[in-house]
């Protein structure tokens, strides 16, 4: 496909000994037509976006005295009990913008239980109920509200911390100056003159493993330090189910 | 007055430059990308706002299917220059021997026999999940059937059995693969492993929590405390 054109015109006379001038036209068609199909193959088979990871420590099985057990103080806890609602197949609802329907219930300290004709059916708890929502601008809503509001001594803090590392005002050197903020908001998340929150985070058996990541999220989002995933329990579900009786879905 | 001929033209396009854009193209998706790798399920993890990435060297990652069943995949170092010692292949070789071996001392009566040609198959595997009965089977197979068999979440002998057994002299199967591939002499998978960016555990954002809680109370049971859980990263309006 590699056509030489002489570019002699007939009229011309040619001079004798002088070279031909010659034109080479490559045909690069068939190159494109493969190139395309690699670029194709490429961008089908790769993935450009790595995984991003979510580090996390659980406390081992072994059994613990109850007294070694650091009980958190009422006034701190919080407990998050996540749930997502699903239909009859076991597949979760979506609501309008396609994300799954996942809902938070919280109460804070212990749970106060209402059992006023003492038949073990409970018809009122400390139970609220929240879901996960973004931010709107700059203003937190849903569960991030609560929490936000729950952990605002800190978040105070870091954020004028954030303030001064994006100013660089640690070091004009972009890897010490994170290295210093990183360090820096790793105190005042574990400072205990603060009061910062103590969250337990479970998860009812429906509960899809979005909603616990959402949860865990919130952690990082919030900064909140202290933070573990328990098991439910019964009253956790009894509470749950008398908030539903009570409020409905 | 005769006849206006038409002027013969040329159709010929130069393509050169053209050329020249679609290689530069194909030079920036060559460098820039890693190619997925076969899992037997399609998972789309939920969304974090985490910024740390997934290692690419030294990982276990545990493929947690909507149904349950569960995978694990050992990639190990990828060096080059160690790769007979550390790589994937070397590496999940030896767990392949370590895990038989213990399966076997555990179950006398159910021995399972590998040859050295299954030991390569396996070594060759980027994910597996399949009972250690189901194994030599599996392995005999050629890799079409494989995948098919393993990417067919309806059959019972597919994904690794697990339970929630927290007697480590007795461990299930789950328990097994994660010892051995902690204890196949690695020392950087062990440092990755114990840091907790060497375990990946990977679900679907709707698989119910009840699934995963197994895997992770196993994991829990073996004393791998710390563990990185795989997610997207989150968009703005999220």
């Amino acid at each position: 496909m590699a056509q030489i054109e002489q570019s002699d015109k007939g009229g011309k006379k040619k001079k004798k000994g002088a070279q031909k001038k010659m034109a080479i036209h490559v045909d690069f068609t068939p190159m494109v037509d493969m190139n395309m199909l690699l670029i194709t193959f490429f961008m089908l088979c790769t993935t450009m976006i790595k995984s991003q990871t979510l580090q996390i420590i659980l406390p081992t099985n072994e059994k613990v005295e109850q007294e070694e057990q650091n009980k958190a103080k009422e006034s701190e806890a919080i407990t998050m009990i996540v749930s997502t609602e699903r239909d009859e197949n076991g597949e979760p609802k979506k609501d309008e913008n396609g994300r799954y329907k996942n809902t938070v219930y919280f109460f804070a300290g212990q749970p106060m239980l209402v059992d006023e004709n003492k038949d073990g059916i409970l018809e009122d708890s400390n139970l609220e109920r929240e879901v996960f929502l973004g931010n709107e601008g700059s203003t937190q809503r849903g569960i991030r509200k609560i929490l936000h509001d729950r952990n605002k001594d800190v978040l105070k803090k870091i954020d004028e911390l954030k303030v001064k590392w994006r100013n660089k005002e640690f070091s004009s050197n972009k890897d010490k100056n994170d290295s210093i903020y990183q360090a820096m908001a790793k105190e005042i998340r574990n400072d205990s003159t603060l009061t910062r929150p103590v969250v337990i985070i479970k998860a009812t058996p429906e509960a899809s493993w979005e909603s616990l990541i959402s949860a865990l999220d919130e952690m990082n989002i919030n900064q909140i330090s202290r933070y573990q995933i328990d098991n439910i329990n019964h009253t956790d579900s009894m509470m749950i189910e008398a908030f539903i009786r009570k409020h409905g879905k | 007055m005769g006849k206006v001929k038409p002027k013969r033209k040329s159709t010929l396009i130069d393509m050169t430059a053209m050329s020249d854009v679609t290689v530069l193209l194909l030079t920036f998706f060559m460098l820039t990308s890693t190619f997925l790798q076969k899992e037997p399920v399609t998972v789309i993890t939920p969304s974090s706002v985490s910024e740390e990435k997934v290692p690419i060297s030294n990982l276990a990652q545990v493929l947690v299917s909507p149904e349950g069943k569960v995978f694990i995949s050992i990639t190990g170092d990828a060096d080059e220059a160690n790769k007979d010692t550390w790589g994937s292949e070397a590496i999940r070789a030896e767990v392949v021997r370590k895990a038989v071996s213990k399966y076997n001392e555990l179950h006398p009566n159910k021995k399972v026999q590998l040859s050295e040609a299954d030991v390569e198959k396996f070594s060759k595997i980027n994910m597996f999940g399949v009972p250690f009965e189901a194994l030599p089977t599996f392995l005999r197979m050629s890799q079409l059937d494989q995948d098919k068999v393993i990417s067919d979440m309806t059959r019972a002998d597919v994904g690794i059995p697990i339970n929630d057994n927290r007697d480590l002299n007795h461990p299930n199967e789950f328990q097994i693969w994660m010892q051995a591939i902690y204890s196949s002499g690695n020392e950087n998978l062990q440092a990755a492993m114990k840091k907790g960016e060497g375990i990946a555990v990977k679900a679907d954002a709707k698989t119910p929590y009840n699934t995963v809680h197994d895997v992770l109370d196993n994991l829990q049971t073996l004393k791998m405390n710390r563990f990185s859980l795989m997610t997207a990263l989150k968009t703005e309006q999220d």
